[in-house]
């Protein structure tokens, strides 16, 4: 495998630079990504947040294939601008993670919780500079992001996916970054029926050891889950592909197959945790559910 | 995808995967030790030229001879002025030679050098490079080895004769090669440094013919291999054999110095029936820096080859994930730590298996994070 690294680092240096011009990873309809809230207070100490990625994630691949392009045509950053009114999700993709936040929100509420929101000012998390190994701009970026945080007096983000939870809980790894980041899945408790296989979101169970946490709360909620070791254990459960996808497309693909296949071995209706996952995995499985879209 | 290899890596896991667990719930005591190991390996890293030394000064005690050798080239040197004209080389699995691409130069003057473990064989005769660890064999299926058989070895063979057939032909072979042998190279599984004492652990009884038959025996090994006592060895070998699916293991072979006798009035004599020289090279080769950062953790791997089988990569890539030996999540630490290649690790999805299954509780995600970082900025 062919790694093209001139390729990678002009990714870096572009998504970088953006971030730190905008705190968008690349640019964005935030007005359109934000709209799905009307009704929450804006700011406060605690925020609900999103990073987009419930919005975007069907439209992330679009922008992996830009990259190339940019790459070989040597397009000149600033004409990017321009993508977030070519490149957006379908009507139904973005219905649909309008619903996945609107049931999580509506789990909090129902759990007792108070919190504001962003809207169109909310920042991304960083996450792909810290899953590509971009560490030094991951640090830099972090150090902005704490600044912005600070600055709108935000304490405690409760966090809704896997990819953002762990980017802003990593970094104090990295950096003085003393807020409280926490994920919805750890504050609610919840009522479904159903019987389905789990795929494991790789950050939620095995780097931030959800893994039983998970399981408990899914089978204390009426849900039934089919288990198989080889295939849904902590141990041997594996990725949905998307993290290759950056470097190539098709074995990233080839890996997102060969995981539907497995969990179709185990039960024909899969229940996923992460939109990135959701987005890999469902050209191949017919029920495929997010775990907000099950439960309430 | 590689149909071939994907049928292949799915039955190793099959037929591993499960095993393993049930050594593991069957015998507790194993992942107590496995914690111990860990702590003592982390204190050998803290000291490390405390314990190069100390390991020394035990060889020598024992009549062997010991060897520090700071990178491939000087571990090379070190093995041909022990061989001299020698010619008769048999070799047993170790990642460690190839590290040091011991069998391509000894094959490059002309020394008539056989790798005696079945996998390993069959990987030289295939010029090949090994696609696991443990099992370096795995991306080969038993039709492609009796071709394989056929080709190089007995026309007898071929790709309808059942396993037991071609082992039988092989072991034939070997045994010719074995009594000839002038020296026996060998890794090894630890190294004690209180006693000297190399352990190895195997299954097929190659090692045992390899250490023992041959006038002169050299292990070669990385310095992370060396932990305090024998105790904390044997802990190492039962660990890495338990882990890699084998328990218990069929031979445990302890070398401690040259062979010797003392059968005749109490007095030691050497040799007796087996070597009479015994050699001890140990390989820093980019250990020693890697102690001192940000990778540090790779060194505590005790390379049982369990973090494969939990790996998406390595299932997708087989040997083409990491640099041949050094495959796999545990490979792509290594290949960092001794060649300095940091560019397959931009091929891990992080899916965190590789951390769950690791018997020393290496945190390898990080670690490859961290490689990742390295191939960025470099």
């Amino acid at each position: 495998m062919e790694i093209n690294k001139p390729m990678i680092k002009k990714m870096k240096d572009m998504i970088f630079q953006n971030l730190m011009e905008s705190y968008l990873p690349f640019p964005l309809d935030t007005k359109l990504y934000s709209s799905w809230a009307t009704d929450i207070p804006e700011g406060g100490e605690t925020v609900f947040y999103t990073s987009y990625m419930y919005q975007i994630s069907g439209i992330l691949k679009r922008y992996e294939s830009l990259f190339p392009k940019i790459y070989k045509l040597n397009i000149p950053r600033r004409l990017m601008t321009a993508s977030k009114f070519l490149i957006k999700p379908n009507s139904d993709e973005l219905e649909r993670s309008f619903n996945i936040l609107k049931s999580i929100k509506s789990m909090l509420l129902k759990n007792n919780l108070k919190f504001g929101y962003l809207y169109d000012k909310e920042p991304y998390s960083g996450a792909l500079l810290l899953e590509s190994g971009f560490l030094n701009e991951y640090k830099e970026y972090g150090k902005k992001l704490y600044n912005f945080f600070n600055e709108n007096g935000i304490k405690r983000i409760i966090t809704v996916d896997p990819h953002t939870t762990n980017a802003l809980k990593r970094y104090k790894d990295f950096i003085d970054f003393d807020i409280d980041v926490i994920n919805y899945l750890d504050l609610v408790n919840f009522k479904g029926t159903g019987n389905y296989v789990i795929h494991d979101s790789c950050l939620y169970s095995r780097s931030m050891d959800m893994y039983n946490s998970i399981r408990n709360k899914i089978n204390g909620s009426g849900i039934k889950l089919n288990e198989n070791y080889l295939i849904t254990s902590k141990e041997m459960g594996s990725c949905c592909g998307g993290p290759l996808s950056l470097i190539s497309n098709k074995d990233s693909e080839d890996i997102s197959k060969s995981r539907a296949e497995k969990l179709l071995s185990v039960n024909e209706n899969v229940l996923v945790m992460c939109p990135l996952c959701y987005q890999n995995l469902s050209p191949y499985i017919n029920n495929i559910k997010d775990i907000a879209e099950v439960v309430s | 995808m590689n149909y071939e290899w994907d049928v292949a890596v799915n039955k190793a896991i099959l037929n591993n995967s499960p095993k393993v667990n049930k050594i593991l719930e069957e015998n507790p005591y194993i992942k107590d030790i496995a914690d111990e190991l860990r702590n003592v390996k982390n204190k050998v890293l803290d000291n490390i030229d405390e314990y190069i030394e100390k390991t020394e000064e035990s060889v020598k005690k024992t009549g062997g001879h010991f060897h520090l050798a700071k990178n491939a080239d000087e571990a090379m040197s070190m093995v041909k002025e022990i061989i001299k004209e020698r010619t008769k080389i048999v070799v047993s699995k170790s990642n460690v030679l190839y590290e040091i691409k011991l069998r391509d130069e000894m094959e490059k003057e002309g020394k008539d050098i056989w790798e005696t473990d079945l996998g390993e064989y069959l990987v030289q005769i295939n010029k090949d490079m090994p696609s696991h660890m443990v099992a370096p064999a795995i991306h080969l299926t038993k039709d492609k080895i009796g071709k394989l058989l056929n080709e190089d070895l007995d026309k007898n063979i071929n790709e309808n004769s059942s396993a037991e057939d071609m082992v039988k032909s092989v072991r034939k072979f070997l045994m010719e090669k074995y009594l000839a042998a002038e020296v026996g190279i060998t890794g090894a599984n630890s190294v004690a440094a209180d006693t000297g004492s190399v352990l190895l652990i195997e299954n097929e009884g190659n090692i045992r013919m390899d250490t023992v038959l041959p006038e002169i025996h050299i292990a070669i090994t990385g310095i992370d291999k060396i932990v305090p006592t024998l105790k904390d060895a044997f802990n190492e070998v039962i660990v890495q054999a338990s882990y890699a699916g084998f328990y218990p293991p069929t031979y445990i072979n302890v070398t401690s110095g040259p062979s010797a006798t003392g059968d005749i009035e109490l007095q030691r004599v050497s040799p007796a029936t087996g070597p009479k020289e015994f050699h001890l090279i140990v390989l820093d080769n980019g250990r020693k820096e890697a102690i001192n950062s940000e990778i540090r953790d790779s060194l505590l791997c005790i390379r049982c080859g369990r973090c494969y089988f939990s790996c998406p990569s390595y299932k997708l890539y087989g040997k083409d994930f990491g640099d041949s030996p050094y495959t796999g999540p545990t490979g792509i630490m290594w290949s960092a730590v001794t060649m300095k290649k940091y560019d397959k690790a931009m091929l891990c999805m992080h899916s965190g298996g590789c951390k769950e299954v690791c018997p020393m509780k290496i945190d390898i995600p990080k670690v490859i994070e961290k490689i990742k970082f390295r191939y960025i900025d470099s």
